[in-house]
């Protein structure tokens, strides 16, 4: 890591934020989690008597709403000014990254999940190369990246908790880590009164809120500095020559190579990401399925191309109001991950008005992280439980472990996050990283060459996890056990960093898996007739699928 | 006296144990066993995930093979032991909160008794879980048999 990770950690006090309790903040934190809860609850799931009579269909304009919420977390909201700002030119390969994924889905995948029709991703690649030990590998994964991805949202929701809720700091614990013990308590009871409430509905609220909170924040903040007027994302080109010139001079902290490898990384993540992916197996047919990626993408950009703007804004005002951001001692890891509502602070506007900001990131931290870790819970008990330990599990016994698997992930992450390893979006990068190593090649893989076979898949899964491992151990490791939290190989934190690693992985788990797949048996003639049917014009269920490849013959080639 | 039994499964030996004491009920009456399987919302969004929910509010059941089988497994065993003592039987499947399903199935076709099994779970299982079997007698009007599985464990 570069940059944030030079940053001393412990303290994690954002320079200049008022940390302190504000009551009108607070209210609308809550009166926020209130909206959605009641929200959900309006829109809760009914009662379902008949169940093949077909009731309200979700639109892609919903459902890309909800691709929107479920996608945009603190990484989003905070992190990315955070690395636009401390690191100029490097951050916009988040910007690049985040957005460029939705393409290669749009285009290769989406409509394909939609006509597999799975439940969950392990059960795609369980199904898909008919193994159990895939799936469970899969399973393993999925739940590792909803982890890591968790601890992001975490250290997120806790820095902007400073600014709402003051220092707490009960039992010893600093004021930083009683917001993460906090915060975590609030996500883990949000998700258990949440567990039945639409979740499609509930999702559109979400990201109608976060929305407005960000671009709000952005054009009050630009407006009222007389840095913009109408068109803030083009605007603040006028604001660069002001700023320092590591902000715009392109890799002035750090080497091309990163800037492609984080890239590559963030897009490849995108297409593997399981908490996104299910939204495409849901919808009704596989064009809305397409449509959706569409849509996904327009409500992603309305923030993504606010963010450049809001961080120059925000640059801007740090400089001018506490310091110089570049140089010694410069803009703080933590400080740059509250940019978002230190700007609207340092604006002065007032409190309720910042307090908005603020709980926009937090609801988006929060609404990510209840995905994430029912995306978590369900690789525990759906794929792992049911599928391979307990095949009778009653659906009692089902929530019993599914809970037991959130209460697992909160604490994990909790106690991950009380000394985060490094800054919100790098923490997130590492998820994409192992989602783009593990699981990205088996979709792709297994949607568009049929002779992929179980061998193919175990090996090319084994491989990327060990990639994703290397670095992890030789980076992120030493942050928790050593004091001076350097990698221990420098040179290979250079060539094979964490947080671009699916660089390295994706060319060597794809060669790997293609190399096994080929010199063992080719996949059973049934797999391959459905990977065929995943091409086909015509809708279909799976089984549906199997059944009509086997009596008309099944050697239609694929025809998309 | 007895004319529609209704006996809720979930799939799970201690709702068999009850299926016995259910048929022998309904041979005695020549009723006809109604058997009820409900998909538990709040199982499926935490073991399948919330969006499936909307899978199944939208009609798409069929094509959710996997929970489809589960269904008709559960349901299926008691027809099976029903035809086996020439029974007649309805098989039906609902999704949403087990209690509140069990009592408008039972309202809607004119049941005269529930059967069911109870696990008998205490402690932190029961803080939990809570009893569907609990639930549903405070929720149903008309008779309630419950089987507890304990005893034979």
């Amino acid at each position: 890591m570069t940059g944030g990770g030079l940053v001393l950690q412990s303290e994690l006090l954002p320079q200049g934020l008022d940390v302190s309790f504000k009551v009108a903040p607070a209210a609308l934190v809550l009166g926020m989690l209130g909206v959605f809860l009641l929200v959900g609850f309006v829109f809760r799931v009914a009662d379902t008597e008949d169940m093949w009579v077909a009731g309200r269909s979700i639109g892609n304009l919903e459902n890309g709403m909800a691709i929107g919420a479920n996608w945009m977390s603190a990484a989003s909201y905070l992190g990315m000014a955070a690395q636009i700002a401390l690191l100029g030119f490097y951050g916009l390969a988040f910007v690049v990254g985040w957005t460029t994924g939705y393409f290669i889905l749009l285009i290769f995948m989406a409509a394909q999940m939609r006509r597999f029709g799975k439940y969950t991703a392990p059960d795609f690649v369980g199904d898909r190369f008919n193994s159990d030990t895939a799936r469970g590998i899969a399973a393993v994964t999925t739940f590792l990246i909803a982890f890591v991805y968790a601890i992001g949202q975490a250290r997120g929701m806790a820095l902007v908790g400073l600014y709402i809720f003051g220092d707490l700091g009960f039992a010893g614990f600093s004021g930083y880590q009683a917001m993460v013990i906090f915060m975590m308590a609030i996500t883990v009871g949000y998700l258990t009164l949440s567990g039945m409430l639409g979740a499609t509905k509930n999702m559109a609220v979400q990201y109608v809120i976060l929305i407005v909170a960000f671009l709000a924040g952005m054009y009050v903040v630009g407006f009222s500095q007389g840095y913009s007027t109408l068109l803030p994302q083009i605007e603040y080109g006028m604001l660069l020559s002001e700023l320092g010139s590591e902000f715009t001079e392109p890799f002035a902290s750090s080497g091309p190579y990163l800037w492609i490898a984080t890239c590559f990384s963030l897009v490849v993540g995108t297409c593997g990401l399981p908490h996104v992916l299910v939204r495409f197996y849901t919808v009704e047919n596989e064009r809305t399925a397409r449509w959706s990626t569409v849509t996904g993408l327009f409500f992603i950009c309305l923030l993504y191309l606010a963010a450049p703007a809001y961080t120059a804004f925000g640059t801007r005002l740090y400089d001018t109001n506490i310091g110089a951001t570049y140089g010694d001692p410069g803009m703080a890891g933590s400080t740059a991950d509250v940019l978002v509502v230190l700007a609207a602070q340092l604006a002065a506007l007032p409190q309720w008005f910042v307090g908005l900001v603020a709980a926009g990131g937090i609801a988006a931290a929060i609404a990510t992280t209840a995905g994430l870790f029912i995306t978590g819970s369900s690789a525990i008990s759906h794929d792992i439980y049911t599928n391979l330990i307990n095949p009778d599990a009653t659906q009692r016994q089902q929530i019993l472990v599914g809970r037991l698997g959130i209460i697992l992930l909160g604490v994990l992450t909790t106690l991950a996050a009380l000394d985060p390893a490094a800054p919100i979006a790098a923490l997130v990068s590492y998820a994409f990283s192992l989602a783009g190593s593990v699981l990205f090649p088996m979709f792709f893989l297994g949607l568009w060459w049929e002779n992929t076979n179980r061998e193919g898949a175990l090996a090319g899964m084994t491989t990327g996890l060990t990639v994703w491992m290397i670095p992890m151990i030789n980076e992120v490791l030493p942050t928790y056990i050593t004091s001076s939290g350097e990698p221990f190989i420098p040179q290979l934190a250079q060539m094979v960093p964490a947080i671009g690693s699916a660089l390295v992985a994706v060319p060597i788990v794809f060669a790997v898996t293609i190399v096994v797949s080929m010199v063992t048996d080719e996949p059973p003639l049934e797999t391959k007739r459905v990977v065929r049917q995943c091409h086909s014009p015509e809708p279909m269920g799976q089984q549906q699928a199997a059944e009509d490849a086997v009596t008309d013959g099944g050697e239609t080639p694929a025809d998309d | 006296m007895y004319e529609h039994i209704l006996v809720p499964t979930d799939g799970s030996e201690t709702s068999e144990k009850a299926v016995e004491h259910a048929l022998d009920i309904a041979e005695q009456y020549g009723a006809t066993v109604h058997a009820l399987y409900v998909i538990d919302t709040n199982a499926m969004s935490l073991s399948l995930g919330a969006e499936q929910l909307d899978r199944i509010e939208q009609g798409q059941y069929g094509e959710m093979d996997e929970v489809r089988e589960r269904a008709e497994r559960a349901t299926g065993y008691i027809t099976d032991r029903a035809r086996e003592r020439g029974l007649e039987t309805v098989e039906h499947v609902s999704a949403g909160q087990p209690h509140s399903l069990i009592a408008s199935y039972a309202e809607d076709h004119d049941i005269d008794l529930v059967v069911m099994g109870s696990h008998g779970r205490s402690g932190v299982k029961r803080a939990l879980l809570g009893s569907v079997a609990e639930r549903t007698l405070r929720t149903v009007t008309v008779p309630v048999m419950v089987v507890d599985n304990r005893e034979d464990q």
